[in-house]
């Protein structure tokens, strides 16, 4: 690796991070990482520009074929809860791509959150090709081949890691600055540089404080509340605090003439932290948004249909289950750690786990396979 | 074409407007060869635009595709129309073509459907459609295509910026022309025997044979 790969990588994790929210496809079919041989492992990843680069980043020295499977661009979690990374898919490739010739072994390692896409049931019966779950991060895949595919605990779990949380809070920023920018540059003039330092400051704040914010949030999980929340209330404050930092310095800065300029910049910021707010719980990969009607279904285990295969405490992302060694039968004592993506229930080949909400309502396996999570409340 | 997958339901209408109605020609066209019992293999076959032609005109088809809502509306269809041969869809990709039986068909057809797939997934859709096929067989394909003229595809591009960047806004995706196709068809042994452009070449008619009739 010289410079110039550096230099590459640099500008492209830079550019795709602040436009992570737009999709960067990337070219589908067979890629070799390193020199594989007819028995090195077959790893699948989706076709999101950026996700293939930080892939092979975190595995430079090992030796596997890699197949680049058609997910639109769109990073393997999203797309696969968004039904765009799906059976389709990993079957096209796996047929289309001349692996078969290539190994002689049929053995494939999916990302595990590509599991509320992806049935590896399904996979199986149509291609022949065992499914493999691997971890979550790709940075714990050489650790994950060295200890002959077994995940550690952590290994599975999705957490919102501080440099997470630090691109997330740059992400938003530098998307509020664009469409804001050219309405306020001409408008508020240096001030606008001031607002934007505003921006800057306190979303970086607030997703930081994250950590914070979620121990406010766990202890009202289980009431199921939407955005009008004693948590969400004291989010907000604490954001707003953090917004008044920028006040104050305003007010330090300029301090003859603080009268209705301060007003606007007080409206604004406000209105800022206010809608950042709204969706602060949507940015994170560990709390559903408020506004997801998903948010208010609790995953149930059927005891009957359960076989105690343990298929779902292999892809949750949350480390929700844990095994009841006596009777052999699934329990969820962590619960309240569930973010309802639903890949328990699409690899559940027993169909023993489905959502429910409070009133009773009930989404089947079925419906979560057909309709993933977010087609606009259609799987209802 | 992305914009119109994500919402099945205003597929056929969308579709209709983009090409100035000159769609639902193309599709009566491209069907003209259809005889009554031939078997119809329709790839990619969305709402059944297709199909019911096919079926309409006697055949037997089965029509696959990898989107269940789309394929929901092509049943419903097929279902309203009361056609006396009801058409089959299987919701199924390209990929398991090689699960239909050799020289099984007398026509397969793909209509919009070619510019959605990578080039392995053409490649190998190619090969299996010269498998699939009868020895009198006939391959119909509609398509997208790039025009060989710069000043054509210029205008294309021109017209069409505003439903790319619509089509972006709603959907992050981006459709893209068939390239080569004629010469990946050639290259999968098949043979072409005539064709047909749209004005602006944007959009291809092919009528593709196995084997040259003596």
């Amino acid at each position: 690796m010289n410079i110039s790969y550096y230099v590459y990588y640099g500008f492209i994790t830079v550019l795709e991070t602040l436009l992570r929210l737009f999709p960067f496809p990337a070219k589908t079919g067979y890629q070799n990482v390193g020199n594989p041989n007819v028995d090195s492992p077959v790893m699948l990843t989706c076709n999101f520009h950026l996700t293939i680069l930080r892939l092979k980043k975190a595995t430079k020295g090992l030796n596997y074929h890699l197949l680049v499977a058609n997910s639109k661009g769109i990073n393997v979690w999203c797309a696969a809860t968004g039904g765009h990374l799906n059976n389709h898919s990993v079957i096209s490739v796996i047929k289309t791509s001349g692996i078969e010739d290539k190994v002689n072994h049929r053995t494939i390692i999916l990302p595990q959150l590509a599991a509320p896409g992806v049935e590896a049931k399904v996979i199986q019966k149509k291609t022949g090709w065992k499914v493999l779950w691997g971890p979550v991060d790709a940075k714990s895949i050489p650790d994950f081949l060295e200890q002959n595919y077994e995940k550690t605990t952590e290994m599975k779990q999705v957490e919102f890691r501080f440099i997470q949380r630090v691109e997330m809070a740059i992400m938003w920023t530098f998307l509020i600055a664009i469409v804001l920018m050219p309405i306020w540059g001409p408008l508020f003039k240096i001030e606008a540089l001031f607002l934007l330092a505003q921006i800057t400051l306190t979303s970086l704040l607030a997703f930081v404080s994250f950590p914070i914010y979620e121990r406010l949030y766990r202890r009202e999980k289980e009431k199921k509340k939407t955005f009008l929340s004693l948590g969400n209330l004291l989010v907000l404050l604490i954001n707003l605090a953090y917004s008044s930092i920028g006040i104050i310095l305003y007010v330090l800065v300029y301090k003859r003439d603080t009268s209705w300029i301060l007003l606007r910049w007080c409206i604004v910021s406000f209105l800022m932290v206010f809608l950042m707010n709204l969706e602060i719980k949507g940015s994170t990969p560990t709390y559903k948004s408020d506004s997801h009607a998903d948010k208010l279904y609790d995953v149930k285990i059927d005891l009957e249909k359960c076989k105690g295969m343990g298929i779902c405490i292999d892809v949750c992302p949350r480390n929700c289950y844990e095994m009841d060694e006596l009777k052999k039968k699934i329990t969820m004592p962590r619960r309240e750690f569930c973010v309802q993506c639903g890949a328990c229930i699409v690899q559940c080949p027993f169909d023993a786990l489905y959502f429910q909400n409070r009133k009773g309502d009930i989404i089947k396996p079925e419906t979560v396979r057909k309709f993933k999570l977010n087609l606009m409340g259609k799987r209802n | 074409m992305k914009v119109l997958e994500s919402a099945p339901h205003r597929y056929d209408r969308g579709i209709k407007i983009l090409t100035l109605g000159k769609i639902n020609k193309a599709y009566d066209r491209i069907v003209e060869t259809i005889k009554k019992e031939d078997t119809v293999l329709d790839i990619g076959c969305g709402t059944g635009m297709l199909s019911y032609r096919a079926v309409l005109k006697g055949a037997d088809v089965t029509g696959i595709d990898i989107n269940s809502e789309m394929l929901d509306i092509a049943e419903k269809r097929a279902h309203n129309m009361e056609l006396k041969i009801q058409p089959t869809f299987i919701e199924m990709g390209v990929a398991e073509l090689n699960n239909f039986e050799a020289h099984s068909y007398d026509v397969v057809m793909s209509g919009l459907c070619f510019s959605e797939l990578s080039d392995d997934e053409i490649k190998f859709t190619l090969k299996n459609i010269k498998r699939i096929l009868k020895k009198e067989g006939v391959f119909l394909l509609i398509d997208e295509v790039k025009s060989k003229s710069i000043f054509k595809r210029f205008l294309n591009i021109f017209i069409r910026i505003p439903l790319i960047i619509i089509t972006y806004i709603l959907t992050q995706t981006t459709t893209k022309a068939l390239t080569n196709i004629e010469e990946r068809i050639n290259k999968a042994g098949l043979m072409i025997e005539s064709r047909r452009f749209n004005f602006l070449d944007n959009f291809i008619e092919l009528h593709i044979v196995k084997e040259v009739k003596e």
